[in-house]
């Protein structure tokens, strides 16, 4: 593997220094673009590499999203002594998958007000909650909805993880938890100059079920009724089997 | 190294990916939970699935996977002992029949009950807060009586009593007999009994042997001999009808956890039920009795405690 990732990044040095290169683009390929999912799985790390036409003091950001649905956040309350899920609030098009990887400390590249406009931190990502439920404290939920995704490892922000090399290539390790969604990643890479946007460039991961993994699934969701029974089938003839041959035992 | 190898050392081989709880386990730990508990189960008659939901609720399954998994590892131990009791002649299948339609009707109400649960967002509550009311009633009386016992055998004294005490359930309509067990009892008494039962063992992932037993001997008067086979020919069909109705209504089944869980159980089970005649039966009950008050005052104090994060997020798959 190592030869042909050589090869690779040979071969972008040579795209970048030849004439036919186009000023200010990034170029970026990624170790693994499907990720399976099978009953060894325990979660990827997958290698981004790249070249950009850099100058220095330029910073690269790398944003990869998952897909996107709904995430419920629940607040506990203390009803009688115990403590029971009394309020929640829905967020819509909530990414299940979120990391930002950069060079150095986002706060050094951009300031407040522009990582806001490019959405780029947790808390500025744009979530919707879902229309017609009225909110009281939304700031409280927004960042409980940040801080149980971080701890849950779908969430992440990982800076000073992107390291560059003599302004021309860069390379990180994305980390997928065994937890992940299955879907399509997009991984956004971004090349800032000065803090204005240079170039970018977007790639795609897969990341899907494979092997018996996948197939149980697939008939726990479609054939769902056949699944219970032969679920029950098969435990009853582990019982059967077990009794026989304790029985000479 | 650009490739991230996942068998660079044996420990995780060890893990497998579970299809339905979507999280790699340690096949391993599973395993020899499954055992303990069928080992239990063999040792004691009970005390399946009461304590084997909340040790994978404990290990991170989560609660709704726990209690439809378990519901179908319950299947199998329990075939095996029926097989074993019947052999015995120590099954009432009249009752177990009469106590089994009131178990599947039972267990179909409690699989609604989960659904409905599961959508206003209270499920993990109610099963955690029913554990505890259960656990805590069951090992409590469990423990007052085998250590009632412990003193009185050491006393020397066995009392013996009557057959079995007449109280007013008797006196309800729809008679029947009931001839193995020697009853003449209305059938509702058992159907009632089964609908009860099944509506817990759908909701927590129990076969309900801790609740059908002392039923059995105290409500309906059965004798003691036939107890244990009897319930056990109920629990399949209840734990049979949850599993299906899970995997059909909720897709929460995970073969992969019930078969390693099933595997672990039986062989435990038919090591139980060897050392039955060597081990005292009270010490035994006494050591259950006290794991089972631990487990539900592990659950007490979770749900009475200040959470460290008073909000939680729930991702729709």
């Amino acid at each position: 593997m190592n030869f042909f990732f050589r090869i690779n990044l040979i071969f972008l040095v040579i795209t970048l220094t030849s004439d036919t290169f186009a000023q200010n683009q990034i170029v970026a390929d990624l170790s693994q673009e499907n990720v399976k999912i099978s009953t060894d799985f325990q979660g990827a790390k997958i290698l981004l590499f790249g070249a950009y036409d850099g100058k220095k003091g330029d910073d690269i950001i790398v944003i990869v999203t998952g897909p996107k649905g709904l995430v419920t956040v629940q607040k506990k309350e203390k009803i009688f002594g115990v403590w029971v899920n009394t309020k929640k609030v829905n967020y819509i098009n909530t990414p299940k998958y979120l990391s930002i990887s950069s060079n150095r400390k986002i706060e050094d590249i951009l300031n407040k007000k522009t990582q806001k406009i490019s959405e780029i931190g947790l808390n500025n990502f744009n979530i919707r909650i879902q229309p017609g439920i009225k909110v009281e404290n939304e700031k409280q939920w927004r960042q409980a909805l940040t801080r149980n995704m971080l701890k849950s490892n779908l969430w992440s922000v990982n800076e000073n993880s992107v390291s560059l090399n003599k302004d021309a290539l860069f390379r990180s390790f994305l980390e997928l938890p065994s937890n992940v969604i299955t879907g399509q990643f997009e991984v956004k890479i971004l090349h800032y100059r000065n803090s204005k946007l240079v170039s970018q460039q977007i790639n795609s991961i897969n990341v899907s079920k494979s092997g018996i993994s996948a197939e149980i699934y697939g008939i726990a969701q479609n054939y769902s009724t056949l699944y219970g029974i032969f679920a029950v089938f098969l435990a009853i003839l582990v019982g059967w089997g077990s009794n026989l041959i304790f029985r000479k035992v | 190294m650009y490739y991230y190898s996942q068998r660079n050392n044996d420990e995780t081989l060890m893990y497998i990916y579970l299809p339905i709880a979507e999280q790699p386990i340690h096949s391993l730990a599973i395993l020899s939970v499954g055992a303990f508990l069928g080992l239990i189960m063999g040792l004691v008659g009970v005390g399946g699935g009461f304590l084997l939901t909340p040790i994978m609720m404990f290990l991170g399954i989560p609660p709704p996977v726990a209690v439809a998994s378990v519901a179908n590892q319950l299947v199998a131990p329990s075939v095996s002992g029926v097989l074993s009791h019947w052999k015995k002649s120590n099954v009432d299948f009249k009752m177990g029949t009469v106590l089994l339609l009131g178990g599947v009707v039972g267990s179909s109400i409690g699989v609604l009950l989960f659904n409905f649960l599961g959508k206003i967002g209270q499920l993990d509550f109610v099963i955690k807060s029913s554990y505890v009311i259960f656990l805590t009633l069951i090992g409590t009386l469990m423990f007052s009586e085998s250590l009632r016992l412990t003193l009185r055998t050491r006393r020397g004294k066995v009392s013996r009593g009557k057959l079995h005490q007449h109280n007013w359930l008797h006196g309800l309509p729809f008679k029947i007999r009931f001839r193995k067990s020697k009853l003449y009892i209305s059938i509702l008494l058992p159907i009632l009994i089964g609908i009860v039962v099944g509506i817990l063992a759908a909701l927590m992932g129990i076969g309900g042997g801790f609740i059908i037993v002392p039923a059995m001997i105290y409500l309906l008067g059965m004798p003691t001999s036939l107890v244990v086979g009897t319930s056990l020919f109920q629990i399949i069909f209840v734990a049979a009808n949850t599993t299906i109705l899970q995997a059909s209504q909720n897709q929460t089944v995970d073969i992969v956890l019930a078969t390693i869980l099933l595997l672990g159980s039986v062989v435990g089970v038919q090591v139980g039920s060897r050392f039955t005649n060597i081990l005292k039966g009270e010490y035994l009950r006494l050591i259950l009795s006290s794991i089972i008050i631990l487990v539900s005052l592990k659950l007490l104090i979770d749900l009475i405690t200040v959470p460290s994060d008073l909000f939680s997020v729930i991702i729709s798959r």
